[in-house]
């Protein structure tokens, strides 16, 4: 029952976020942080009683038993780590929107999201996973729609279609596997020998599903527009959570699934990531809008989590999952100092920026220290995930990768850039008088400090993360041998 | 025919007939009209759900099998909510009695017509359907439903004409009008594949399939909208479980060299739905247009007829269809009749002073665009399923392209409703009373939701079904 409540209880509670705005402002976000917090405590019980191996915690709901369409919930270390980042987010991200306007509104659409969030990765059922993860585009788009900044209806209709039509092409991989296979159970398909030809189908198909929501070049022109004009928090939910439902989709219903057909497409993969690290960093480079600038990181970041996937062996997934977690604590980071930035000095352009350390400098050694996790600083989560990624994808490609770590450098390259003329430096002229350029409110601060925590601790001691999932994925890991 | 069923369409049509003579007996208000309707029914409904017991009657001409149960039911439940809302938003008008009469009698029409299994009983129960609506669509009084309603008649006309003379084909070459009777004695013949295009088109007319499409816009968007719900949603969900029947009791030899041409037809009917919905600018056309589109996708189930799950996919895309499309014509009824809102650009911001009824028919058009968990997502599933089965995944392509395409205009409605900044100050007509039409709006919303994760009574009708057409 502990992960069906998991998914409804946001769901059923939603409504009354709803109502309850008419008699309590505050009601709404109150009630938005008790259910992170249930969450949180949901996902603890969770990974406390987890016996370390395989799947756990199954809960069978019979729906349709002939076609196979049942609620099949259970979760292994995977799906205990993203639950971690679920509630951790919920909670974060609440905060974040502590005084947000029209809060009933925005509430019921946050706990709208979060119960299909976790049924996307917790499901066994391929059609209920595709039910999850179809429905989570509905909030998001009104979110986008109604908080976002100027242009933000483009970039509302822009995201719901784009992504609307990647989960089509998904969907007919669904459909072509289940008249191939009978069955949408992972489990069953585990153990299924499907014709080569048809794995190869079935795996294009899906793979473009799951490469738009990544984001991968080329398929990652929805992003820049969706995190630009989405409200800061939602950039986070964006880039922590809808993000990360492609990589994990890609790794349980792609990966663990076809292991030989993976195997025939990983160069591909693997060139593909490779294209977006570099295309990523050289658009970063070029960008003068600051929050643009971290999509485009964002999207650099998820490159290195395609290229720990690509790399087929343990290592790699384990790697590939680890920069998961470590790109959902330190992007959200970046996207909501970015976001204050902008609301403290009304420009998004780093041209028009300059010495702003001199006014806030606590914000903004907040930036620089997520800016530095974000290029790899070691005691940061950024560095173990780079590193074991490049590392693996040496181990299996050999001394191709060679040129990843010049990526990495180029990640520096234009995190460093941004700092000397945004940052540091010179005050510019008019900043000195700006009374919106000060420091931030206590419970504004509280979430961007549990970012940084989260990932120094996470850097710090890796073991927490890995530990969680290494079993799982060595054992998986023997489907490639 | 199960006595019971029986029994449900005539107490329905006689309710339907009795309405007006009461209201010139009595002077009943718009409320008692609607009590009484209600009561006619209700009992209806109930005798629907048990006519799977009691004695079978009119054997030769109709039958009563789970699938005309559960469409029955689903129909009635539709036309019920049409009626109320159709009494809410015109109950100062003289003649509202006699549109629900019309309305009535219309639906007792539908009930036989998806229970039809000889073509003279096909006919008249499609003319039943048929006539009261001709009548519903002049409604209005003004020159735009004349138009809407000669239109109407005409195409109406044509398409029975059609239908007859195929039928007469099949009579010259058999002896027989019945299903069962024709398909033991039919066989594949140049002459069989006429009458077989001329009863095919004759349906096409009533689903609005390209290239016999023309007329619906015009008629859904000229008529009221009341009206126009009932025409989309409810007749035309009985003409495709007539076609259905059709298809599979009746030609089924001849059918199976149709595929391909269904096939066309279906990928033509939906894209030309969709492109043409996507250039207007009037909601009540883009609604028409997509019910244009959506006589496309049942068309890529009638096309994958040689796999059994097609008949799921039809009746499946039918049950979420008639809720779908009548319930949100009924909202773009209920906004026209209160904010006077027509065009995009009177939707803009009608979400933020209409928050409930604009949540509402966000559903029924996120269902339409077939996003989860409604109905409109598992009947399309079924529908593409049917068509990769059938080994037409180029269709079932272009039927999932065009499913996602068609989402840019659903969805620019939502964001007309909720984005944008409302230009309308006033309401056009204020009622007191009006958070009481969220209610039947709100049962169909609920059946579209439990419709779309609960499959047994669809697939399990369908299944019967397809059981006994021999699969």
């Amino acid at each position: 029952m502990v992960l069906l409540s998991m998914i409804l209880l946001p769901v059923v509670v939603a409504p009354f976020a709803w109502i309850g705005e008419k008699f309590n402002r505050d009601f709404p976000k109150y009630l938005s942080l008790a259910v992170g917090i249930f969450l949180a405590f949901c996902t603890a019980f969770l990974i406390a009683k987890y016996p370390g191996n395989g799947f756990a915690f199954h809960e069978f709901y019979r729906i349709y038993p002939p076609f196979d369409f049942n609620l099949h919930l259970a979760v292994d270390g995977i799906s205990l780590v993203l639950l971690a980042i679920v509630a951790f987010l919920a909670i974060t991200v609440t905060l974040s929107s502590w005084n947000i306007e029209k809060p009933g509104a925005y509430f019921f659409l946050i706990l709208i999201f979060l119960g299909p969030m976790v049924g996307v990765f917790v499901s066994l059922n391929l059609l209920w996973f595709f039910i999850f993860w179809e429905f989570t585009l509905v909030p998001m788009f009104f979110h986008i729609g109604i908080w976002g900044a100027e242009n933000r209806i483009y970039a509302a209709m822009k995201f719901f279609i784009y992504t609307h039509l990647a989960s089509i092409f998904l969907l007919l991989g669904i459909i072509v596997l289940y008249l191939s296979t009978h069955t949408f159970e992972f489990e069953k398909l585990l153990n299924v020998q499907l014709d080569p030809s048809i794995a190869k189908l079935v795996w294009i198909l899906m793979f473009i599903g799951f490469a738009v929501k990544m984001p991968v070049v080329p398929f990652h022109t929805w992003l820049p527009d969706a995190h630009v004009q989405a409200p800061s928090p939602i950039s986070v939910f964006l880039a922590g959570l809808l993000l990360k439902m492609g990589a994990y989709g890609l790794l349980r219903w792609e990966i663990f699934l076809f292991p030989q057909t993976s195997k025939f497409f990983a160069p591909l993969m693997a060139f593909i990531a490779v294209l977006t690290i570099f295309y990523a960093g050289f658009r970063a480079l070029a960008e003068d809008h600051i929050k643009r600038m971290v999509a485009y990181s964002s999207i650099n970041h998820m490159g290195f989590v395609l290229l720990g996937l690509s790399a087929l062996t343990a290592a790699g997934i384990s790697a590939a999952v680890y920069e998961m977690v470590g790109h959902a604590l330190v992007i959200s980071l970046l996207f909501m100092i970015a976001g204050y930035i902008h609301h403290k000095t009304h420009t998004w352009y780093i041209s028009e920026l300059g010495g702003i350390m001199k006014k806030i400098p606590g914000l903004m050694t907040m930036f620089v220290i997520g800016v530095l996790a974000a290029v790899g600083l070691p005691g940061t989560a950024g560095f173990v995930g780079e590193l074991t990624v490049m590392l693996a994808a040496f181990d299996y490609y050999g001394w191709v990768m060679v040129i990843v770590p010049l990526a990495s450098a180029l990640g520096a390259g234009f995190f460093m850039w941004m700092l000397q003329r945004a940052v540091f430096g010179p005050l510019r002229e008019g900043f000195e008088n700006l009374k919106s350029l000060k420091e931030l409110s206590m419970v504004e601060n509280i979430p961007l400090a549990m970012y940084i925590g989260a990932f120094i601790i996470v850097g710090v001691v890796p073991s927490l993360v890995f530990n969680l999932y290494n079993p799982v994925v060595n054992t998986f890991a023997q489907l490639f041998q | 025919m199960n006595i019971n069923y029986l029994a449900a369409t005539m107490v329905l049509a006689l309710t339907g007939a009795f309405l007006p003579v009461i209201n010139r007996l009595f002077r009943i208000s718009g409320i008692q009209g609607a009590l009484i309707s209600s009561i006619g029914y209700v009992v209806s409904l109930f005798l629907v759900l048990i006519s799977d017991r009691g004695r079978n009657v009119l054997k030769g001409f109709y039958t009563t099998d789970p699938v005309s149960i559960l469409i029955g039911a689903l129909i009635l439940v539709a036309s019920w909510m049409v009626m109320l809302v159709i009494y809410w938003i015109t109950e100062k008008d003289k003649f509202v009695n006699e549109l629900i009469s019309a309305l009535m009698i219309s639906t007792a029409g539908a009930l036989l017509l998806i229970s039809a299994n000889n073509f003279v009983s096909l006919v008249i129960a499609m003319e039943l359907m048929t006539m009261p609506t001709y009548l519903m669509v002049l409604f209005a009084f003004d020159d735009k439903s004349f138009e809407a309603g000669v239109k109407y008649f005409f195409n109406g006309a044509l398409a029975v004409g059609l239908m007859l003379f195929g039928i007469s084909l099949l009579y010259g070459m058999t002896g027989s009008f019945d299903f069962s009777a024709l398909v033991k004695n039919l066989f594949a013949d140049p002459l069989v594949a006429l009458a077989a295009v001329f009863i095919f088109a004759g349906f096409g007319f009533k689903i609005t399939a390209f290239p016999f499409h023309f007329w619906g816009p015009d008629v859904y968007d000229g008529t009221c909208p009341g009206v126009a719900s009932l025409l989309t949603g409810v007749s035309k969900s009985a003409a495709f479980i007539g076609l259905m029947r059709v298809v599979y009791e009746a030609i089924p030899v001849i059918a199976g060299h149709f595929t391909l041409i269904l096939a066309i037809i279906a990928a033509l009917t939906m894209t030309v739905g969709n492109l043409l919905a996507l250039a207007q600018k009037r909601v009540s056309r883009i609604l028409a247009y997509s019910s244009v589109a959506h006589a496309g996708y049942t068309l890529v189930a009638f096309a994958a007829l040689s796999v059994p799950l097609s008949v799921t996919g039809i009746v499946y895309h039918s049950v979420a269809y008639v809720f779908m499309k009548t319930a949100a014509f009924l909202c773009f009824a209920v906004l026209l009749f209160v904010w006077g809102a027509r065009t995009m650009d009177d939707y803009k911001g009608l979400g933020k002073r209409e928050p409930l009824l604009g949540a509402l028919f966000l559903i029924f058009l996120l269902s339409l665009a077939g996003v989860p968990p409604m109905a409109g997502f598992i009947s399309k599933v079924f529908v593409f399923t049917a068509a990769v089965d059938a080994g037409m995944t180029w269709l079932a392509l272009i039927g999932l392209l065009n499913s996602a395409f068609s989402v840019a205009y659903y969805i620019w409605i939502a964001k007309q409703m909720y984005l944008e900044e409302p230009t309308i100050e006033k309401p056009v007509n204020d009622s007191p009373n009006k958070n009481w039409i969220l209610l039947p709006l709100t049962v169909m919303a609920v059946l579209l939701i439990v419709f779309g994760i609960w499959l047994n009574p669809v697939v399990d009708a369908s299944a019967v079904y397809a059981a006994k057409v021999g699969f």
